[in-house]
């Protein structure tokens, strides 16, 4: 055989097995080094660093532990929460009520101990057990209204959801695709405002695809959704609560619309991947995002608003939350297990209507 | 002895890519395959029910085409214009075409949104010149995923070209044309069968990164404008369906192979 | 027909060089005004300074792996024919047409959790089987219009394969070689799809971060962070040049 090119071959071979293997080496050196505790949060990307101010930092502080932070979109994150699912790496997950449902329902959750949680009482009734399966709690509620431009006569005279249908908006109305929470509220809305039966929203849906020569666009990604407001492209959209603070920074002059049929909420929860080896110190980095004071803090910042009821931001910051009795008893809610059971159909009909010409 | 001594190069790569990467995809793939209990191809079949898959799958190959097409025409003048540059000056043309490559696909195609925006340059530029009265819809239409898919996939096809035409000796033409081919004919009888390769190459890479683009055809379209690879990722990401998504990923590969065949026959 | 092939090409770079000067708070062109504070801004986040550690590293390994794997390939499929040789090219095409997502998924399903390898590992042997393409395929082209008898030549005045290979073949492809270098490493720093399963907690690639940063906020970091990731690509782009004169091959 020719031993000197078997030579070189190897040589190759093993060169670069040599190279690949130098970043595992690596990484598991730096793992080795981490003596305490250490806790993995599965979130969304918004506002990482006032996160970090006020619940990250104050709890890797109190429970002298370390807290890794994974980001993503929530459909990224369920997916490896199920590939994952026999040897989970994150300890805490927050998604919407109904993604968890979803995820409760493939058998990914286990139960928190909801008696151990001191701040539950002054949590909202709605968002102490969502799910009814102690597999989750709401952290924060979020709702989808109208942002509109307060300039364009066509726009600023926009009160309700049944506006959206104005023929002088051809061509500058955005509204948002299914594939994302607002659009699933916008489909709700719409099915309610025209007199739909909120058990199949087939009424939203045609009503939709009769306007879809008026859109500029469905957005997908709320970056895209800033960036078209930015350009004048579109007028009016619904927008969900957390991405106010970014419009207000693009100069336009835009202005927060409560809708006449009112406004949808839509929780994000917490929950426990099943098999999570930490549950203890999660359930009480969970107890800790629940408490009024840091509930308060991150209603002041304008990240969440607060799903404690005795939060208390300042006066302010009211602007830009969803908080008092008033406001909070207006919410609409999706139920979550009918988002579950229904939501393929819909994106199917959606595409169907939407996509075809 | 040769053959043994070639299998042997062979080996480390094809071990590699038949563990590491088909063994996974196909485990993933068959499981879309796989009805009641036995194996059968009918999912393709029954994909093309549905008549959104049908307009999908007939606006991907019309977009994906036509860019690899313009992409052909517009680079052999560009490629064959770019060999006859001296060594240094090449290696700076050649930079420029690859920088495109190094920006990151966000950025390139929230740059398009910029650009074909209603306040965009391309607007501006239509009335200025009088064209147009008032701002056009360029964006979120078949146009715009096309224009963005070109920018992406051309510079892969100008490489190619001009990787394959500078080993073209370069008397070839001049002989050509002294044996009394017109330009044309020579290009078509001359350059065009000794660079084959290099169009068999680029139009494959060019066709295949517009079929399975997913941040361009998503952004520049938007959900009017559904591209197969979107309809994909919906299903895996959305949908939780990953059996569907597979056969669409079997669909892609059997497109892409059979665009492959047709280029190779073209270029005969 | 150049010029508007460069025109074209380079348009839509010149609006991200230019936003990335902005000194907007959102990202709007052209700039209200002009700043470096988010050029400067970009190396302040910590996810992009860990990810782009992690995007080099990995890029290095994977296209040096798929460069030992696969210019071996390249030579023998041009100096020996081989039955069976389309079925290889076939085969090695494959990883550029499979959907980046699926091979992603199916990497994390069935490799990942079914061998229990950590994450950077999983990434590197993910970005190589998508390089070995690029790398046969360009090499490729360099060796086909390398005459075959030259190492015929040098192995009939006394060479062994071996010598011939690296005395005669290697220095006439080396700027293939470099040229799929350049290319794959590019490929693999700015890979997203396979990457997008394949990341975990605390390893993420860069691409992948610009991305999550792009779903929430909207302002000219990704243009500053464009901006820099492609003077850096030029930068390694002359320095190659510079070492080898890879620009004859290109």
């Amino acid at each position: 055989m020719n031993s000197p090119l078997l030579a070189r071959v190897g040589l190759a071979f093993v060169l670069g097995s040599v190279l690949g293997a130098l970043p595992l080496v690596a990484q598991s050196q730096s793992q080795s080094q981490s003596q305490s505790r250490s806790l993995v949060v599965s979130t969304y990307g918004f506002n990482g660093d006032l996160l970090k101010k006020h619940v990250y930092d104050p709890f890797k502080a109190q429970c002298k532990c370390d807290l890794v932070i994974e980001t993503g979109n929530v459909a990224e994150r369920l997916a490896k929460l199920e590939a994952r699912r026999a040897n989970p790496v994150v300890d805490l997950i927050q998604m919407p009520d109904f993604t968890a449902l979803e995820a409760s329902n493939k058998g990914l959750l286990q139960p928190i101990a909801l008696a151990k949680l001191k701040n539950l009482g002054e949590v909202y009734d709605f968002g102490r057990d969502p799910l009814r399966n102690q597999q989750a709690v709401a952290n924060t509620v979020y709702l989808v209204g109208l942002v509109v431009r307060s300039d364009k006569p066509a726009s600023a005279s926009v009160t309700s959801w049944k506006d959206l249908w104005r023929p002088e908006l051809k061509g500058h109305l955005m509204l948002a695709n299914i594939t994302g929470n607002q659009g699933l509220a916008t489909l709700f809305m719409a099915d309610k405002a025209w007199g739909g039966l909120a058990t199949d929203l087939s009424t939203g849906i045609g009503k939709i695809a009769a306007i879809k020569g008026n859109v500029v666009t469905f957005y997908t990604q709320t970056a895209q959704m800033t960036a078209l407001f930015a350009q004048d492209e579109a007028w009016v959209a619904p927008v969900g609560r957390f991405a106010w603070p970014n419009l207000k920074k693009t100069g336009k002059p835009l202005k927060w619309v409560v809708p006449k049929e009112g406004q949808l909420g839509v929780m994000n929860v917490l929950a426990i991947p099943k098999g999570a080896k930490n549950a203890d110190l999660t359930e009480q980095l969970i107890d800790f995002w629940l408490s009024r004071d840091v509930q308060t803090a991150l209603a002041n910042d304008l990240v969440d608003s607060p799903i404690n009821r005795n939060a208390r931001p300042r006066a302010d910051a009211l602007d830009g939350l969803t908080f008092g009795a008033e406001q909070i008893d207006s919410l609409t809610f999706m139920k979550p297990d009918m988002v579950v059971r229904e939501r393929a159909g819909w994106v199917n009909q959606w595409n169907r209507m939407i996509s075809t010409r | 002895m040769h053959r043994r001594l070639a299998w042997l190069l062979l080996a480390p790569a094809l071990l590699f890519i038949a563990l590491l990467f088909m063994a996974p995809v196909l485990a993933l793939l068959a499981g879309a395959f796989r009805i009641d209990g036995a194996w059968a191809l009918s999912p393709l079949i029954t994909f093309f029910d549905e008549p959104l898959h049908r307009e999908v799958y007939w606006r991907t190959l019309r977009i994906a085409g036509l860019a690899t097409l313009t992409s052909a025409l517009v680079c052999y003048p560009a490629a064959l214009a770019m060999v006859r540059v001296p060594p240094p000056w090449r290696g700076l043309l050649t930079g420029l075409v690859i920088l495109p490559l190094m920006v990151s696909p966000i950025a390139r195609t929230y740059s398009w949104i910029v650009l074909l925006g209603r306040n965009g340059f391309f607007n501006a530029l239509l009335q200025g010149l009088g064209l147009s009265d008032e701002p056009l819809k360029l964006l979120f239409t078949e146009g715009a995923v096309f224009v963005g898919l070109l920018q992406l996939m051309m510079p892969l096809m100008l490489l190619s070209l001009v990787s394959a035409l500078e080993n073209l000796p370069a008397d070839v033409l001049a002989a050509a044309a002294t044996l009394g081919a017109n330009r044309w004919q020579a290009f078509a009888k001359v350059v065009l069968p000794l660079t084959q390769e290099g169009l068999i190459v680029g139009g494959t890479l060019v066709f295949t990164g517009c079929v399975t683009a997913y941040i361009t055809p998503a952004l520049l379209g938007g959900p009017q404008v559904l591209m197969l690879e979107t309809l994909l990722y919906q299903k895996v990401n959305v949908m939780s369906d990953p059996a569907s998504a597979s056969v669409i990923a079997v669909l892609l590969l059997v497109t892409t192979l059979m665009v492959n065949q047709l280029l190779k026959r073209v270029s005969k | 027909m150049l010029v508007l092939a460069l025109v074209f090409l380079l348009g839509p770079f010149i609006v991200v060089f230019v936003a990335g000067f902005s000194g907007d708070d959102t990202l709007r062109f052209p700039p209200q005004q002009f700043s470096l504070r988010w050029l400067i801004q970009v190396f302040t986040v910590e996810a992009f300074q860990r990810s782009f550690v992690t995007s080099i590293v990995v890029a290095l390994g994977s296209t040096l792996l798929a460069l030992a794997l696969g210019v071996p390939v390249a030579y023998a499929l041009s100096r020996f024919r081989l039955p069976g040789a389309e079925a290889v090219r076939l085969l090695l095409t494959l990883p550029l047409i499979v959907p980046g997502i699926i091979v992603g998924l199916a990497l994390l399903n069935h490799g990942v959790l079914a061998l229990n390898l950590p994450v950077t590992l999983s990434l590197l042997i993910g970005h190589t089987t998508l390089l070995i393409p690029y790398a046969v395929r360009v090499v490729s082209s360099s060796l086909a219009n390398l005459r075959v008898d030259i190492d015929d030549a040098a192995v009939t005045l006394g060479a062994t394969r071996l010598q011939a290979f690296f005395k005669v073949v290697l220095p006439n492809i080396r700027g293939g070689v470099a040229a799929a270098f350049v290319l794959a490493f590019i490929t693999s720093f700015n890979q997203v799809p396979v990457s997008l399963f394949l990341t975990g907690p605390g390893v993420s690639t860069l691409p992948i971060e610009m991305m999550a940063y792009m779903e929430t906020s909207y302002d000219p970091s990704i243009a500053a962070l464009s901006t820099l990731l492609v003077v850096f690509t030029i930068v390694l782009v002359a320095g190659t040049e510079k070492l080898l004169g890879i620009s004859k091959y290109l």
